[in-house]
């Protein structure tokens, strides 16, 4: 996407003489690199391409709490894409969740965050799209249980927990602060991961950045300031992960990678200035000291811990940065919400590669040849070694994962 | 178990090699698979111990699970010589070519055991390998070695030495193959297992590094009780 360039540009105009008048894109250089930088901000890409298929043509599942929904052809092909949505059908549906036909979309598609956009930035996210190849792809019916199935369900929803409208900045901060804050809150969909659902899978106090959990994966805490997951990132830190994909703390893997591959990586670094400038503002309480391990069980997961892991992590959990992810301090490992570090150990996982850091280092899956309890052990013991102190893992719990995973 | 590849269907989109979760080449310890017959197991147990006796210095092949380690690997592809060449023509070869019998090394196994049972019986008045005096099992186990004593149907040779090599195989393996249990053979030799981070010993001035040996799948300190 870096090179766009005539190829593209005569795509363009190909698409305007062949599309109806009404549409009525603006396909002038400024307006479509401004929507292509709007898409890798909103990483567009990551959720609406199935993987190893073409990109934007939709039919990615998305697992949800509440049963799998497949994202949208976002290309414009008239039959099964966006081909003959207006502006103006656009922007209800970013703006508002509300599909052509006027039906609710489902806020797996994160609309209560887009809506943060203004409309000019919308529409230039609309020209871009209609540039793009189309492709004819079907998406495939959903597969959600009664009554979520009904799109009239998401009506209530929306009046309890959605808050339409532009993000409006704070006078009383810097223009960097509220541009990470609209970042963050608005196109980059942060709280997406980073923030914990209620029951009926909104985010909780409008998108803390406390840590969240989603598809199995449990995401950091994510704030800055004192006490905050973050808290021991420089603002270097923070840029260095978005644009590489590692940093001296830690490497990203899973659904951040996509993050990294599809959005920050790509993103100008003033704008990832911005977004540390933000998160650092970000203050958290002080929280709860847990109890400390059984002995017994520190003692087995030390020995485990020596055997299997400290050849790359190191004894002292340092781990060697930017290469194996050191654990001391670590914000997963720490994370109160065990789930992340228990598949990381059941399933290995591979470090994203970017393009300042082209060569993926992966861990080996441990499922095979530890069990669930040798598993809570290292865990523990992971988690409470060094300066971490996040509680004991139980063998029920990583028994627990084993079977979701599995299923 | 076995290799498993990511097949380029689920390949992931990011760049850069395919790479799935929870995918692992493990290793084939081939529990619950047997070749020998009990007749078998009891000749291989006298054998082997007579080469890896238990002694002052601990316990010997029978005892390491030495047979055990030999039976199963001859039920896999080592005893079907899956990996070999094994068309004719068959000739006697050079030492550094290699095995050269027409017998796969679970065939040869079976033939030597009865071949050598049946010349005991023959020369020993009715006695089996196993029910002889130790001093005449080494002494056969000599002939053996030095080509000295011929088989019906087999080289004595040739199975002395791939017994030979088996036998160590069997005593200093991982014990998730089977033989070296306990790790008794590793820890006669102070050998501390698969390990491969000796990064907090490297300044030790010549100390002897002692460490609990610890096998892949582990050892009696990863037991969470």
């Amino acid at each position: 996407m870096r090179g766009f360039g005539i190829t593209s540009v005569i795509l363009a105009a190909a698409t305007v003489a062949a599309s109806p008048a009404t549409l009525a894109q603006d396909t002038s250089f400024a307006q479509l690199e401004r929507g292509r930088y709007g898409v890798i901000t909103g990483n567009c890409q990551a959720c609406h391409t199935a993987r190893g298929e073409e990109p934007f043509a939709g039919a990615r599942p998305m697992e949800t709490p509440f049963g799998v929904i497949y994202t949208p052809n976002i290309t414009f092909e008239r039959e099964t894409g966006l081909g003959q949505w207006t502006r103006e059908d656009f922007w209800q549906a970013m703006h508002n969740g509300r599909s052509r036909d006027g039906s609710q979309l489902y806020p797996a598609f994160p609309y209560p965050h887009f809506t943060r956009m203004p409309r000019e930035e919308v529409d230039a996210i609309y020209d871009y799209l209609s540039t793009l190849p189309q492709v004819k792809k079907e998406k495939p019916e959903n597969d959600l249980p009664f009554p979520l199935n009904i799109r009239l369900a998401v009506k209530g929803w929306n009046m309890l927990f959605f808050d339409p409208g532009p993000f409006e900045p704070d006078p009383g901060k810097s223009e960097a602060w509220n541009r990470g804050a609209y970042l963050v809150h608005g196109p980059g969909h942060c709280a997406g991961c980073h923030s914990e659902k209620n029951l009926l899978g909104a985010d909780k106090e409008s998108g803390d950045l406390r840590g969240g959990r989603l598809e199995h994966w449990s995401a950091p805490n994510i704030r800055g300031g004192e006490n905050g997951g973050l808290a021991d990132w420089s603002h270097e830190d923070i840029v260095e992960f978005l644009q590489t994909g590692r940093n001296r703390h830690s490497a990203a893997f899973s659904s951040m990678a996509e993050v990294i591959a599809y959005s920050t990586q790509h993103m100008c670094e003033k704008d990832l200035q911005a977004i540390a400038l933000y998160l650092k503002s970000l203050d958290d309480e002080p929280r709860d000291q847990p109890d400390a391990p059984d002995e017994a069980v520190m003692t087995a997961g030390q020995s485990i811990y020596a055997d299997n892991c400290s050849a790359c992590h190191t004894s002292d959990g340092s781990g060697v940065p930017r290469f194996f992810a050191p654990l001391a301090g670590s914000g997963k490992v720490r994370n109160p919400d065990a789930t992340t570090v228990i598949r990381v150990i059941l399933e290995g996982a591979r470090s994203v590669p970017t393009n300042a850091r082209p060569t993926p280092l992966s861990m080996p899956a441990f499922g095979w040849k530890l069990d669930d309890s040798q598993i809570a052990a290292v865990a523990t013991y992971i988690r409470n070694s060094w300066d971490n102190a996040s509680g004991a893992i139980s063998a029920g719990d990583v028994e627990a994962l084993r079977q979701q995973l599995a299923e | 178990m076995g290799t498993m590849l990511a097949s380029p269907a689920f390949a992931r989109t990011i760049a850069g090699l395919p790479w799935s979760p929870a995918q692992t080449s493990t290793p084939q310890s081939l529990v619950g698979q047997h070749f020998l017959t009990a007749a078998e197991k009891h000749c291989l147990d006298a054998l082997t111990g007579r080469l890896i006796p238990s002694d002052e210095y601990g316990p010997g092949a029978p005892e390491a699970g030495v047979t055990t380690f030999i039976d199963r690997q001859l039920a896999g592809f080592f005893g079907r010589g899956d990996r070999w060449y094994m068309q004719a023509p068959f000739r006697d070869g050079i030492p550094g070519q290699g095995y050269q019998s027409e017998h796969a090394p679970a065939q040869l196994y079976r033939r030597a055991l009865a071949s050598l049972d049946a010349f005991c019986r023959a020369t020993f008045g009715g006695r089996l390998y196993a029910e002889l005096e130790t001093e005449a099992q080494d002494e056969l186990l000599r002939q053996m070695e030095a080509g000295d004593l011929s088989l019906e149907g087999v080289s004595a040779e040739t199975f002395f030495g791939l017994l030979w090599e088996n036998t160590i195989e069997g005593f200093f393996c991982d014990p998730l193959y089977g033989g070296n249990r306990d790790m008794v053979g590793w820890k006669l030799v102070g050998f501390p297992g698969a390990r491969y981070d000796y990064r907090d010993v490297l300044d030790h001035n010549g100390a002897p590094v002692r460490l609990e040996p610890v096998g892949l799948m582990g050892g009696p300190q990863w037991r969470v009780d």
